[in-house]
């Protein structure tokens, strides 16, 4: 009893009061208006597809992977995509370590419902060869830090990341034209997907008897306000999807009045991360001129070839791998010496011993300060490259990392897994 | 596909803003306080509260409201293709929470502090609208076990094909993959309380799904008020008043 | 020993930042003194260590301690903080003081207290309180009275809005001389506060708007540099204007 009273949140008798009197003159705890948005930021990194939203203190990453797969029967040429949600004990005392909670499943129906219903993601040219083998791509949305209105802020995330992700080319040839050729990506730009348009989550709160309309719930005013409403709107003033589970009931014109406030903001939210994708993929491209050295090109596609063991898509390791480089120097003297050691010079130091997930977990963690350096190698790139440093630069540049092929020369058949367990999605209602 | 033919009839020869026959009934289990058998078409729920009893898990009470627990479950032959289904799966979790939240809002809570009220809801026959349905048959069961609430929660879906909106949609209808509009509604205040809706749809013809939904609420509400009152006046004769 | 060497010559690390691990006297060359050991420090055979990363500081004639800032607040006899009620037993008001165990609030501890005049606290009641004891295994216990069995001006704070804030900010709102931002928003605003040095604030004012300014602009202050809280605090007082 004591500890459950420990965990949750406590509020006072005077924050509810308070909330609620501050509203009925227009103004908010946090000096916000009613209809104020946090701020917002939106940063990406290194690795393709992975983005942090920070929404005022909420804090969410989103990170999406793809890997081959077999097909759900009722779909055969489509690619499917699946949303886990992961609120880690860490971001709030009353999350608990284990199955996720009613509120992570609700988070991820809200999410996938705004994304697949109103077919944000081009899923049929995720197929690879129509019934047999297809992309499926899976989001991850953690849950860093909870400052209220997580729904949005994953939202945000999932959008950013899968607008950065990019897939390995994949076609079909060899002697009988039935093998599959997954082409490594400095063989072949990596493709990314085909988002239609954005579907932005946009959350109001009904606070006290007046239920009072606010957007962007904090935690504190999550804990006070009787109802939310999450709409998913895109930029043309489309209703993607909205969820008012319960709670207090409002009348239809309020419900309309959120609409188009949602709307407005949808827009604006739409455009920012319009905005941080392409800077990144600015960034992108200036680091892909590097890796692009013709001297490199002989060595490194026989270098994927050996090495397409561990190839998980889009995981693309140039970017930091440049930036230890130029910023630290053990790390570099390790990583020329593991690439003479071990034969084919295009070695991640990382990618031997280290496994993907802690990987992705160290970067996560240095997402902010990766992005300060990743500008400043953007500005040293030229100079990088008249460096007779550079071959070493490119060495450690590159490597890709998939789940399934062993070899390129397997065939099809082997890279089928059978999967006879049927998912069925079409739910009856 | 043609959902509405050139006459303006749908699939199962309903009019665009007909609803489908319904059906209720009180009572069904013996054991549950509180119980009722909600029908809609072919959709087919049954609901049963029990409470307001004694909290169970003494760390979930609360001290100045009742808990409400409640779980939604679809019967395994249910559905067309009969399988087995992991209990607990997220869309049933999910379904449990918004029904929960919704009768949240109408139960008068604070009238039963440090008390449990447990309401299960299972689909018998899936043919569409099986959300809106079980809402209905818990408002049934709710009012069945006596237990005070502020208004009768209702629910109804509309959807929109073929550029028409068309009112409680069936199976066929809804898996059609066009625009599914569920409302919660608490007819005497005329205020919406649950609200869900999932793929692409212009505002404006929003508005009118979310309204001709609405409508449908009401229409379960009258219903829904003449059953109750139908069964009122059934316990005062075999009370021989 | 030879007691003419050894004078009482304070630590050399006086007033400097100090991590955990760090010795900061060795006892094996002193003289047979008292020495008095506050939060964050520890004997470790002849030497003391520092436990928490913060300010070592010394007073006059063998006090030592570690101030740190921290987000949780370790009780200890005498403070006075900011506690909110969550929950009544027939003896004690359980409160919440940030700490490691809710405290006990003994429901005769007003000034006047008997067993007839028992105040009536509902749950999340926000109250001024003194620490009356801290030992490690027991909750600690508050209470409403000074020293003198007087209400002095604890109590229950009614309305305002309450901030969280660090320990160290809370120490820096009760330092003398009075903290800038607070002395300079003081002359400007009438509003009125109530700091707990277990990191929590409380802000009332006739306006809504000037407790949300004060409460933000004390939090923000908290990473500004003295000069910046300058900068800060006079772009402040003109935006108000």
């Amino acid at each position: 009893m004591e500890h459950k009273l420990a965990n949750s949140l406590i509020m006072t008798v005077n924050e509810k009061k308070f909330i609620e009197s501050a509203l009925l003159s227009d103004i908010r705890v946090d000096g916000r208006r009613p209809f104020d948005y946090r701020n917002l930021t939106i940063r990406f990194g290194s690795e393709d597809g992975s983005a942090e939203v920070q929404l005022g203190q909420t804090q969410v990453l989103g990170f999406v992977t793809g890997q081959l797969s077999q097909p759900y029967r009722d779909r055969p040429n489509e690619g499917s995509f699946a949303i886990y949600t992961e609120f880690s004990p860490m971001a709030d005392p009353s999350f608990e370590p284990g199955r996720p909670g009613e509120t992570a499943i609700e988070l991820g129906r809200i999410v996938d419902r705004g994304l697949r219903e109103s077919r944000a993601v081009d899923t049929e040219s995720l197929c690879v060869i129509a019934g047999k083998l297809v992309w499926s791509i899976r989001i991850d949305l953690h849950i860093i830090d909870n400052g209220g209105n997580l729904v949005d802020a994953a939202n945000i995330a999932a959008l950013a990341a899968l607008s950065t992700f990019r897939r390995p080319e994949c076609t079909l040839g060899g002697e009988d034209g039935q093998e599959l050729i997954v082409h490594p990506p400095d063989e072949r730009e990596p493709l990314s997907l085909i988002l239609h348009h954005f579907p932005v989550a946009v959350t109001f709160g009904f606070i006290g008897k007046e239920n009072t309309v606010v957007i962007d719930p904090t935690h504190y005013e999550e804990a006070v306000m009787g109802g939310s409403m999450t709409a998913t709107l895109n930029i043309n003033g489309d209703v993607c999807a909205i969820q008012k589970a319960g709670g207090d009931a409002v009348s239809q014109t309020v419900i309309m009045q959120c609409l188009r406030i949602a709307s407005v903001k949808a827009g604006d939210i739409t455009s920012k991360i319009k905005d941080a994708v392409e800077s990144y993929n600015t960034q992108r491209s200036l680091r892909k001129i590097k890796r692009h050295n013709p001297d490199q090109q002989g060595s490194s596609s026989d270098v994927a070839k050996r090495h397409m063991e561990r190839l998980t898509v889009g995981s693309d390791q140039s970017g930091i791998a440049s930036q230890f480089n130029e910023h630290d120097k053990t790390n570099k003297r390790n990583s020329t010496l593991k690439g003479f050691s071990g034969g084919p010079a295009s070695w991640d130091p990382y990618s031997k011993g280290v496994d993907g997930d802690a990987l992705r977990i160290s970067l996560a963690s240095r997402v902010a300060p990766v992005d300060k350096q990743k500008e400043e190698s953007s500005q040293v790139n030229p100079e990088t490259k008249s460096n007779p440093k550079s071959s070493e630069t490119n060495s450690i540049a590159l490597t890709r990392e998939v789940g399934l092929e062993k070899k390129q020369s397997k065939t099809l058949k082997d890279a089928v897994k059978p999967k006879h367990k049927r998912r069925n999605k079409s739910n009856a209602s | 596909m043609e959902y509405v033919s050139p006459e303006g009839l749908r699939l199962d020869g309903r009019r665009p803003m007909e609803m489908r026959q319904l059906r209720a009934e009180l009572g069904a289990v013996s054991r549950a306080d509180g119980s009722a058998v909600f029908e809609m078409g072919n959709t087919k729920v049954i609901a049963a509260v029990y409470g307001p009893r004694e909290v169970q898990n003494r760390s979930q009470q609360i001290n100045d409201k009742a808990l409400i627990r409640c779980e939604y479950t679809m019967a395994n032959f249910s559905t067309g293709d009969r399988m087995r289904k992991p209990k607990g799966d997220r869309r049933s979790t999910e379904i449990s929470l918004v029904i929960r939240q919704t009768m949240e809002a109408c139960i008068m809570t604070h009238l039963m502090p440090r008390s449990q009220i447990d309401i299960f809801v299972q689909v018998l026959q899936a043919d569409g609208g099986t959300r809106s349905a079980c809402i209905n048959a818990a408002t049934l069961a709710l009012a069945d076990a006596g237990i005070p609430m502020c208004d009768l929660v209702t629910s109804c879906s509309a959807g929109y094909l073929n550029s028409t909106p068309l009112l409680d949609l069936n199976y066929v209808e809804d898996s059609a993959g066009g625009p599914d509009v569920t409302v919660g509604i608490l007819p005497k205040l005329d205020k919406v309380t649950l609200l869900q809706m999932d793929a692409k749809l212009p505002m404006d013809i929003f508005e009118n799904v979310m309204q001709l939904a609405t409508e449908g609420c009401k229409a379960v509400a009258n219903y829904i008020r003449e059953v109750l009152l139908e069964n009122t006046k059934q316990l005062e004769n075999r009370r021989g008043v | 020993m030879q007691p003419t060497i050894m004078e009482a010559k304070p630590s050399n690390l006086v007033d400097q930042l100090v991590v955990p691990g760090d010795v900061i006297l060795d006892l094996s060359n002193m003289a047979n003194q008292t020495l008095k050991l506050g939060g964050g420090l520890r004997q470790d055979g002849d030497s003391i260590c520092v436990m928490k990363a913060g300010k070592l500081r010394f007073m006059k004639p063998n006090k030592y301690w570690v101030e740190s800032s921290q987000k949780r607040y370790v009780p200890s006899a005498g403070d006075n903080v900011l506690g909110v009620v969550v929950d009544t037993k027939p003896e004690n008001f359980l409160v919440d003081i940030k700490g490691p165990a809710l405290a006990f609030l003994p429901v005769l501890s007003f000034e006047g207290g008997t067993r007839r005049n028992i105040p009536k606290f509902e749950v999340g009641t926000l109250l001024y309180v003194r620490v009356v004891s801290a030992n490690t295994g027991m909750n600690p216990e508050l209470s409403c009275m000074d020293a003198n069995g007087k209400a002095a001006e604890y109590g229950i704070l009614k309305e305002g809005y309450m901030f969280e804030s660090s320990t160290g900010l809370a120490r820096a709102l009760l330092s003398s001389p009075p903290h800038p931002v607070l002395e300079g928003l003081g002359k400007k605003l009438s509003f009125e506060i109530a700091v707990g040095i277990n990191g929590r604030f409380w802000v009332n004012a006739s306006q809504s708007s000037t407790v949300i300014l004060v409460g933000n602009a004390i939090q923000k202050s908290e990473s500004l540099s003295l000069v910046q809280q300058k900068i800060y605090l006079e772009k402040l007082l003109k935006s108000i204007q």
